[in-house]
């Protein structure tokens, strides 16, 4: 018979009606293998309906569950009570929205307003190579991606932009830097200098001090770290 | 998740440790080990503002060599000596995880739980040197020779830095704060070192003149009052570029800084010019 644990989920709220915050405490029994999306939702079946809180494809993929759990941004879908109880060696936990966009309420924040540092960084091919001639597509050698393929697994669940040492008011954030990075690795990319222009200013890789909370915390395990000092060292 | 890693790493010999102060080890366990280091420089470089800005202050006295004196009296006393030292292990920690940074940034190395190790192992080493010339006391040395070593020393890592750098599209300014650095790692170091061969009453006004007066100490002296109040300079930029919110407020703290260094320049300047 599988273990129960008897929790205790403080969690913020806020209430755009009337503009106030509040700290909530839930306790509920759970089994080891539920995730804290379940936890949420055992919340709003048994406890209390009103409580806010987002996910989408519940299998870190989408990055939209990304919460503070004990001061750590994580993805809700993915933590585990047992990891999480493993984790912090305690069983109650304090939950509060990440940072890095206006909460629209409780757990749930502005995603669009999180992902316009995404757009500026250009997650595109600015200017693609042109095809040589009678070539229907590119062909990138095993070794060239090997590089930078890592970086593509980023879901942009901003854990490290809310961990950044830096914070996230002046620095567009290390997600967003990484996707330009990325698109310097490419060799298809011929748009470069525009890149540079970002990564290589006062709110790009300057504000970065490699703190490496950004692989700490990543759910993707990309060492998001490594890829902001390439842009240092200019080693695209 | 691999909970696993948690434990690895440069925090596996120290997590029971970390795990009983209740500050650190929420960062630790939250952000990660590296960034409560990256705490500890910025906190250890701030120290290092203010002991360059005692210290300084101290130098003042020269010109007038009864307050200087008495001022070496009171550096003698154990809590100034104790602080004096503190200072030493601030110093070997501050550069060194410096010279870790500037190795990971621009230079490709990731072995960074090793690198860490190297930190805390010779800033220990270090600051058990100062401590021993200040049990030993009076040890002789000859300045010229010492700040040859020093100096040429530094400039050589200054330049392999720079080097590396140079031609990167990067903001000169940026440029500058790593090159700066690399040249404080060793040159600070050895001024403290070399102020502690011979400290308190036996190091008097007379003879700290000399030091000074000689001119490749005296240009010595001045390029690394430079590099230090610029390396600083940009420390607290940086850290206000960071979190201030506005472009007036960090304009304004730009200014700020501008202000109090050029001051402290123009200060440290007269200081070793007219001695």
């Amino acid at each position: 018979m599988s273990k129960t644990y008897s929790l205790t989920l403080t969690i913020k709220r806020y209430d755009p009606e009337r503009s106030v915050s509040w700290f909530q405490t839930y306790r509920l029994e759970a089994g080891p293998i539920l995730r804290f999306v379940d936890l949420f939702r055992k919340i709003n079946v048994e406890l209390d309906a009103t409580l806010a809180w987002a996910s989408s494809c519940e299998h870190a993929q989408c990055g939209s569950c990304s919460v503070n759990i004990n001061g750590r941004p994580m993805l809700a879908c993915e933590l585990l009570v047992e990891n999480a109880v493993a984790l912090f060696g305690v069983t109650e936990f304090k939950i509060t929205p990440v940072s890095v966009a206006p909460v629209v309420r409780d757990l749930v924040v502005d995603w669009e307003k999180a992902y316009e540092r995404v757009h500026r960084s250009k997650p595109y091919l600015i200017k693609p190579k042109k095809l040589p001639p009678g070539m229907t597509g590119f062909r990138i050698s095993p070794a060239e991606l090997s590089r930078y393929e890592e970086a593509t697994r980023c879901i942009n669940c901003f854990c490290c932009a809310e961990a950044c040492i830096s914070g996230n008011r002046n620095f567009i954030g290390p997600n967003a830097a990484m996707a330009s990075i990325v698109r310097m690795m490419d060799p298809r990319e011929e748009g470069k200098d525009e890149r540079l222009n970002l990564l290589y200013s006062e709110e790009g890789i300057y504000r970065c001090h490699t703190s490496k909370a950004c692989s700490h915390v990543c759910p993707k395990k990309i060492d998001v770290a490594h890829f902001l000092a390439l842009a240092k060292e200019g080693a695209f | 998740m691999r909970l696993e890693e948690e434990s690895q790493g440069i925090s596996a010999p120290l997590w029971p440790i970390l795990e009983k102060m209740p500050f650190l080890s929420r960062y630790a366990k939250t952000r990660g080990w590296y960034y409560v280091i990256s705490w500890l420089h910025r906190f250890s470089g701030i120290w290092l503002f203010i002991a360059l800005l005692v210290h300084l202050y101290t130098l003042s006295s020269l010109q007038t060599p009864d307050v200087f004196l008495s001022d070496m009296k009171i550096s003698i006393q154990p809590t100034f000596l104790f602080l004096a030292w503190a200072s030493s292990l601030v110093v070997g920690f501050h550069g060194l995880n410096g010279c870790r940074l500037i190795l990971y940034e621009l230079f490709g190395r990731r072995n960074d739980a090793e690198m860490t190790r190297w930190v805390f192992g010779l800033s220990t080493g270090y600051a058990a040197m100062v401590g021993l010339m200040m049990i030993m006391e009076n040890q002789q040395a000859s300045a010229f020779f010492f700040w040859l070593i020093a100096f040429f020393t530094g400039a050589i890592l200054a330049y392999v830095v720079a080097s590396r750098i140079w031609k990167r599209r990067h903001s000169l300014l940026w440029k500058l704060q790593r090159i700066s650095g690399a040249f404080l790692l060793i040159t600070v170091p050895a001024y403290l070192l070399f102020w502690f061969l011979n400290p308190g009453e036996a190091n008097g006004t007379h003879e700290t003149i000399l030091w000074i007066e000689n001119v490749f100490t005296r240009l010595v002296f001045l390029s690394v009052a430079i590099s230090a109040i610029y390396h600083a300079g940009y420390g607290l930029f940086s850290i206000a570029a960071d979190y201030l919110p506005s472009r007036i407020t960090k304009t304004g703290m730009t200014a700020l800084i501008t202000v109090v260094m050029t001051v402290v320049a123009v200060f440290a300047f007269r200081l070793i010019l007219c001695v």
